[in-house]
Formats: C-alpha cells, structure tokens, sequence
C-alpha cells in the first residue's frame, strides 16, 4: 500500500520556485533517504510535505487522502510528523513540557501516558532529565528530545531534516541505531541527511535532489556503491 | 507610609495585569495590540452602562463584553492580518484604536459618563493605625489573585505550555499539533478578561469614563512590556508592575509637582533600557513568526 504519494509537488518561497517537479512515492513501512546539496530544497521539500510551507500546486497524498494545503497542525493529527532541521527545541521549556507539547498533535489522547512511557524507553533522558530546561541539554539529548516529541504524536510517517546535524560521530551511531529500532517498529521513514553514507546503510531508497527535481534514484545495493551515488550526486553521466 | 507602599503595589499590580494582557496578545502574534485601551474602555463604559444592576452581575457583563469584543477584534481583523509585516499590523491596530474611539463617542459622547460605582468601596477600613480605602485592598486582593492564577495557567496547563511554546516558535509548535486558531482565539479571550478586570479597577478610582479612557493605561503598560522584555510573559508582568509602582511612589512623593511624574518614569526607563536593551528578563533572539 501506498502511504505517500506526491505528484508533481511545485513550492517555494514568494515568487522563488524552490521546488520544480517532484514526484515519488512510498510504502508502508519503507526508509527513503534525500540528499543533495546545500540550499537544494531539501528543508522545503519536508516543511511542504508537513504543511509548514503551502505547495503552489501538485498533490501530497497521505494514506490516500489528499493533505496538501491542509494546516501543519492537521496534518500532524492524521500521522505525519516532522523532526526539523536544527530540531527546534523549545529551550525554556523542560523536557517533560516539551513531550507535551508533541501530545497536542496525538489523535488519541486516551493513551498518552503509554506513549511518553514507549517513547522513554527508546530514549531515556525523558525520563532522568524529565523536568530540566530543554535548552540545557546536549546537542544529541536535544536531538532525542526532538525525536521523542515528534515520535509522541504517533505519526505512520516520520520525516528527519539533517538529524546527524552537529553531532559527534559516536552520538550519530546512536541516534541512527534508535532510528533503525523505529523504523522495525513500523514507521515509515523519509530522511534527509547531507552525509549520504548514513542512510545509504538502511534506505530502500535515496532521492537525488538537484535543481528543483529529483534527477536520480538509487536502489539500496546503487546506494552502497560510492561510485554510483557520486556520480548521481554530482550529475555526471554514467559514461563519464 | 504604609499607605503609600499599598497604593504602590496596587497600582503596580493593576499595570502588571495591563501588561500581561498585552503580551500575552504580543507573544502569540507579535502584534503591538493599541486597541487594547479600548477593551480597557467598553469595560469601563459596560460598568457604568449597567450600574443599576448588582455589582457582581453588572461585572460578569462587562467581563463577557469585553472579551467578546477581544475575539471579534481577533477574528475581523488581526487574523486577516497574521503573517504580515510589523509595521502593517502596528498600523493598523493604531488605526484601529482611534476608530473604537471615535465610535465610542458616537455611542456615549466624548463628555465623561459617570456613575458612582459601588460606593461602600471608598470607604476606610482602619487597621493598626493605618487607613486604607476598601477600593485598594480589593484592587490588591483581586490583583494577587489574578496574577496567582495566570501564573498557574501558564505554567502547569497545556494551554499555558501551548502558549509559551508558540510565544517561541509558532511554526515548530504547529508541527507538533498547536492549533494557531484556538489558541489565538483563546489568548484573545484572556487579553479581554484581563482587560475588564483593569477597566474595573480603573473605574473604581475614576468612574469618569470618556472614549480615551484606557489610553494612559495602555500606553505605560506598552512601556513596562518594553522594561520586562518583550518576549517573555513573567517579563512583562514584572515591568507593568514596575511602571505601576514608580508612578504610584512618584505621584505621593512630587506632590504638587506631579505633573513632571511622567518624565520621571520615562527618565527611569531609559536608564533601564541603556542597562537592558532588551528588557530586565529578555533572553535569546527573535525567531521567525509564522
Ligand atoms: N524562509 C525562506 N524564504 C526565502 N527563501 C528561502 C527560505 N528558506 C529557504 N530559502 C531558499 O530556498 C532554497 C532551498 O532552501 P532549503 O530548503 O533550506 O535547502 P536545503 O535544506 O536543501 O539546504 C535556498 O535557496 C534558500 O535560500
Ligand atoms: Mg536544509
């Protein structure tokens, strides 16, 4: 079954097109990776998809009902949630609020309590730093926070901006060994990550982003070769 | 002495409260609301309107009056206008204040109204050799309340997170679900009711009530916001408070020369502000609005 469906997505900013064609779909269940360069529109692609950003025109489809135009706020309720770039943490807030805050967005309240406790489970500084500023923690505590906030809402699909943003390597292992863990858990996930050799272990798939389009896909064994993705990165022919 | 130290808190509290109503409008849309004044003004009007009714009930009437005009003010206006630039919205909430104002003297005429609200509350209660007037010690009474409960509100409600959280960041919050309707909306509804309890403390003082009646309020409940620092609530409740209690202390100590009072308080403030340009409690930068 399809979970996400995007066809012929145009967004920007103003009169700027960021966002020429996109069209990709995905399963239920699957990890797509996007990478590309700097500046590319990868955060515009993510932030249009979550309804921070309204697309010009085209279709997002989220388990079959359309969602582009809808309010970020909506769509977080039917089971799309994004962990920005920069994570966003709200740092005068403590942690505890800050899962709170992520309970807003869950369509079924009842079982909030079962979540924050599945969700400490994955990452435990909710719990041993529970009630402390969120601005003070550490780069990777904030990125778990970010993630556990977002994870709360209980969305089908997860988005990740640049999750490995500014982290030690040591911490990035981490946090992608917790990714793995929520993918197996059943969430689909689409991340977009500068260093394409984080997610070219566990995507099925990575999307090329370049001027506006995706220019190439790579299947997961492509992906691995460093050749091949080069190659696609850069935009250079396969002959060349 | 014991007195003027009353005064001084009561008078600070009724800013802090003036304040608070202001930044909580600020913090959730970065608008600078001047039309304020005038919920603070159909509060006082509502009183003095419907002051043959029991004193309890005649508030009541004049709290649903005046949110209600916070929301459809909300709703009319400032939701078309959410996202556009500062200057646009400082605009037109100018614009917007001046022509409350003009209706209101189409409605009531630009002479004071006046109704001797509750007269029991001028009446002293001694105590100790002190003698304090019923109006200020429930002004007092009723700000700590009010400031108790607000303070609650913010800080142990989802709707207070909800509010801070959007203070900071509207975009992140809406991702993770925060209605910016509502929640608007509802920061509307409190800026009202806040600005009925002002405009009934205000009355109580002076049931003078003329179409600019809660302009001087607004004005220096703005300044304490600045003195507090902007974006923060306990911020703004503090620089109210501040401003209420400097004017107050000012008034009883220059006497006859109260008129300078003003350049007083405003002498203060910039010193205030060349030690803390960005407030006594401001933190961090400006982020983004949706
Ligand atoms: N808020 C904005 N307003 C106008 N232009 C923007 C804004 N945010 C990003 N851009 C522009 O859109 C383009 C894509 O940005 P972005 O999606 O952040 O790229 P990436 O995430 O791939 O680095 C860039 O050229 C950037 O300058
Ligand atoms: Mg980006």
């Amino acid at each position: 079954m399809q979970i996400l469906e995007i066809e012929d997505l145009n967004s920007g900013y103003g009169k700027v097109d960021v966002l020429l064609d996109i069209t990709f779909s995905m399963k239920a269940g699957q990890c797509f990776g996007i990478v590309g360069p700097n500046g590319v529109g990868k955060s515009t692609l993510l932030q249009t998809i979550a309804g921070a950003i309204k697309p010009k025109s085209g279709s997002i489809k989220l388990l079959g009902n359309e969602i582009s135009g809808r309010n970020p706020e909506d769509i977080v309720r039917s089971g799309l949630a994004l962990v920005p770039e920069g994570r966003q943490i709200f740092g005068g807030l403590t942690v505890m609020e800050n899962l709170q805050l992520g309970l807003t967005g869950r369509a079924d309240k009842k079982t909030s309590h079962q979540a924050i406790e599945h969700v400490a489970e994955l990452f435990p500084v909710i719990t041993t730093h529970s009630k402390q500023q969120a601005g003070l923690l550490s780069g990777g505590q904030q990125q778990q926070l970010a993630i556990a906030r977002a994870l709360i809402t209980d969305p089908k699909v997860l988005l990740l901006d640049e999750p490995s943003l500014g982290l030690a390597p040591n911490i990035i292992n981490n946090l992608f060994s917790n990714l793995k863990r929520i993918l197996e858990a059943g969430t689909t996930l689409l991340i977009v990550e500068q260093r394409a050799n984080l997610v070219t272990k566990f995507a099925d798939e990575i999307l090329i982003l370049r001027e506006g389009l995706i220019q190439d896909r790579l299947n997961k064994i492509d992906a691995q070769d460093e050749n091949k993705l080069k190659k696609a990165y850069f935009g250079l022919g396969a002959n060349e | 002495m014991i007195q003027t130290i009353l005064n001084a808190l009561s008078l600070g509290g009724t800013y802090a409260l003036a304040s608070l109503g202001l930044g909580l409008v600020f913090g959730v849309m970065r608008l600078v609301n001047f039309a304020y004044s005038e919920l603070i003004t159909i509060a006082a009007y509502t009183l003095v309107m419907t002051n043959q009714l029991p004193i309890m009930v005649s508030f009541l009437f004049s709290v649903v009056v005046t949110s209600l005009a916070a929301v459809l003010m909300e709703l009319l206006i400032y939701r078309r206008l959410r996202g556009a630039a500062p200057a646009i919205m400082l605009v037109a909430s100018f614009g917007l204040s001046k022509l409350l104002q003009q209706v209101y003297e189409l409605c009531f005429g630009a002479l004071p109204r006046s109704a001797s609200i509750a007269p029991w509350m001028s009446g002293e209660l001694k105590f100790a050799g002190v003698s304090i007037t019923n109006a200020s010690l429930i002004t007092a009474i009723l700000t700590i309340v009010l400031l108790l409960a607000m303070r609650y509100l913010l800080n142990k409600t989802s709707f207070g997170i909800q509010l801070k959280a959007a203070s900071a960041d509207f975009r992140t919050a809406r991702l993770l679900g925060v209605r910016a309707n509502h929640l608007i909306s509802l920061a509307f509804v409190m800026s009202g009711v806040l600005a009925a309890f002002v405009g009934a403390i205000l009355v109580v003082g002076n049931p003078q009530v003329e179409p600019m009646f809660g302009m001087n309020m607004t004005i220096l409940a703005l300044v304490g916001i600045v003195i507090g620092g902007i974006s923060s609530l306990p911020g703004s409740a503090l620089g109210g408070f501040i401003v209420g209690v400097i004017l107050s202390l000012l008034n009883t100590w220059l006497g006859n020369g109260r008129v300078y009072s003003y350049s007083w308080l405003f002498a203060a403030v910039f010193i205030i502000l060349l030690v803390r340009p960005g407030g006594l409690l401001s933190k961090g930068q400006e982020m983004e609005r949706v």
